[in-house]
């Protein structure tokens, strides 16, 4: 295959699914908390109207949190079987996996640096280190928003468990977590998957697996160069997708994206009526 | 033989356990006190320490004294009928008029609960006093069990009229929502002060490089 033509492998099936979940979750969890946060505006009812009416919008919303924390806890399994145990701990730094190192902050202050010209670019392995962040930041906010979530699920139960003021503390919390994770998918995560110069209009890699080995080259040198040496470049080299795929995930994710670039952007305009804020 | 009845005799024993458990059930719930209970106080209301729940002032409930009420109390609030010295006051006046601020809560805001539907009485008595249905001894029961089934004394402590979280009456009265609020601002504002001009920085650097054939690498 020639260069041009080539593809390699980058997201195996089941985390392409990951992801795929994921997004329908989030926005599910985005419109429905989003309801709820701005009940008091046209908006905000409009969209709990979508659900028939705020009560069960709120309902959708707890059950959504409760797939979404199973979710993650399956995710936490599949990350632990991903592991090489054997090898541990020196494998989990592998640079297959996402796990951050002292070197991704090395990388990632040089990469500052050159962004503003200072230095040269740093060459990334499999990931880079926003990637690696991306990653985390998702482990980070499940974490905050799935405990304060689990604490206002039922907040009489949680309040055998706790002073009931602690509820005061969770919604501020699972609030301020949700705007912020919201906020970062849908312009910093937008921003950087899909409008760069390699990637822009769109970035198909979550959707079919792969990218092409010129991206590949250009972003991920040490990575091409790794598999060079190991001679499993042929095998992890693949065809283009087939138009149909990439016109269906094309058309969905611009579908999805202009709606959640939407939304964030009622939700500041209306943010002003918010009484609680 | 003996198997058949060694059959009976499991088949038996299962049934009498399965025919048993509506009195270990019965015990296991007396020893919780469930059964015993009035339905206003559950069981962990009468441990030691949760007397603290009734205290009426100043005691910030818990965690090194981070938690609410820890501002002034007004006098006003153990009367019986803490309006009887306002110049022109009637029961058919609006409260907003006067407790705009108490009406910013999520019950008001999101629910539209009206005033009266959690003050219930009449003279509207002041939450901390002793017979008015806003006493800390029977708000659980008297006000908020009317919408959450169950609720408890501990429930209760939910801060309703919540201080604006921001400002410093708050760290007076709920320092802990105080500090929370604070650092996840910090903590969401500095991602975004930090990774929006980054980004912006970035694109525009990736963009340059290829218009003007500059290497990504160098």
């Amino acid at each position: 295959m020639a260069d041009t033509t080539k593809r390699l492998i980058r997201f195996t099936p089941i985390q392409r699914l990951w992801h795929l979940g994921l997004i329908f979750i989030f926005i599910l969890m985005t419109v429905t908390g989003f309801a709820w946060m701005y009940v008091e505006t046209h908006w905000g009812q409009t969209l709990a109207s979508w659900f028939g009416g705020i009560k069960e919008t709120v309902e959708i919303h707890k059950i959504a949190g409760l797939v979404l924390l199973a979710g993650f806890v399956l995710h936490i399994l599949y990350a632990l079987c991903r592991v090489d145990w054997s090898k541990f701990p020196g494998s989990l730094y592998s640079p297959d996996l996402l796990m951050m190192g002292i070197r991704d902050f090395g990388k990632m202050i040089q990469h500052m640096g050159w962004t503003i010209g200072l230095c040269k670019a740093p060459r990334f392995e499999r990931w880079a280190w926003w990637e690696k962040f991306d990653y985390w930041a998702v482990w980070w906010g499940f974490t905050i928003t799935g405990i304060t979530g689990l604490m206002l699920y039922n907040p009489v139960l949680t309040s055998d468990y706790m002073p009931g003021w602690m509820l005061n503390l969770a919604l501020w919390i699972h609030r301020i977590e949700a705007v912020l994770a919201i906020g970062h998918v849908f312009t910093i995560h937008f921003l950087m998957a899909h409008m760069r110069p390699g990637t822009v209009p769109f970035n198909g890699a979550m959707f079919d697996g792969t990218i092409t080995m010129s991206e590949a080259r250009h972003d991920h040198p040490e990575w091409v160069a790794r598999l060079e040496k190991n001679g499993e470049l042929e095998a992890m080299s693949v065809p283009e997708p087939s138009v149909p795929l990439r016109v269906l995930y094309f058309g969905v994710g611009y579908i999805i994206m202009a709606f959640a670039v939407t939304l964030l952007a009622f939700a500041v305009i209306n943010i002003t009526a918010v009484t609680l804020l | 033989m003996l198997a058949r009845r060694l059959l009976v005799a499991i088949i038996a024993a299962v049934v009498t356990i399965g025919l048993w458990p509506g009195g270990t059930t019965q015990a296991a719930d007396m020893a919780q006190g469930s059964q015993g209970a009035s339905g206003y106080f559950s069981n962990s209301d009468t441990l030691p320490g949760s007397y603290k729940l009734y205290i009426q002032t100043g005691i910030g409930g818990g965690l090194w004294g981070l938690g609410p009420n820890r501002g002034p109390v007004k006098r006003s609030s153990f009367n019986m009928d803490p309006h009887s010295e306002v110049r022109d006051y009637n029961d058919a006046r609006d409260c907003k008029g006067c407790h705009l601020e108490e009406a910013r809560d999520m019950h008001t805001v999101r629910m539209g609960i009206t005033c009266r539907q959690c003050h219930v009485s009449l003279p509207i008595a002041g939450v901390h006093q002793y017979y008015s249905p806003m006493n800390p001894i029977r708000r659980h029961a008297y006000v908020c069990a009317k919408c959450h089934e169950g609720a408890t004394p501990s429930f209760a402590g939910f801060v309703i009229h919540e201080p604006t979280v921001l400002d410093a009456i708050a760290e007076e009265d709920f320092p802990l929502l105080y500090y929370a609020v604070w650092f996840m601002l910090i903590l969401a504002g500095g991602v975004f002060v930090i990774f929006l001009p980054y980004t912006g920085l970035l694109l525009i650097r990736e963009y340059a490089a290829r218009l003007f054939g500059r290497s990504n690498n160098g």
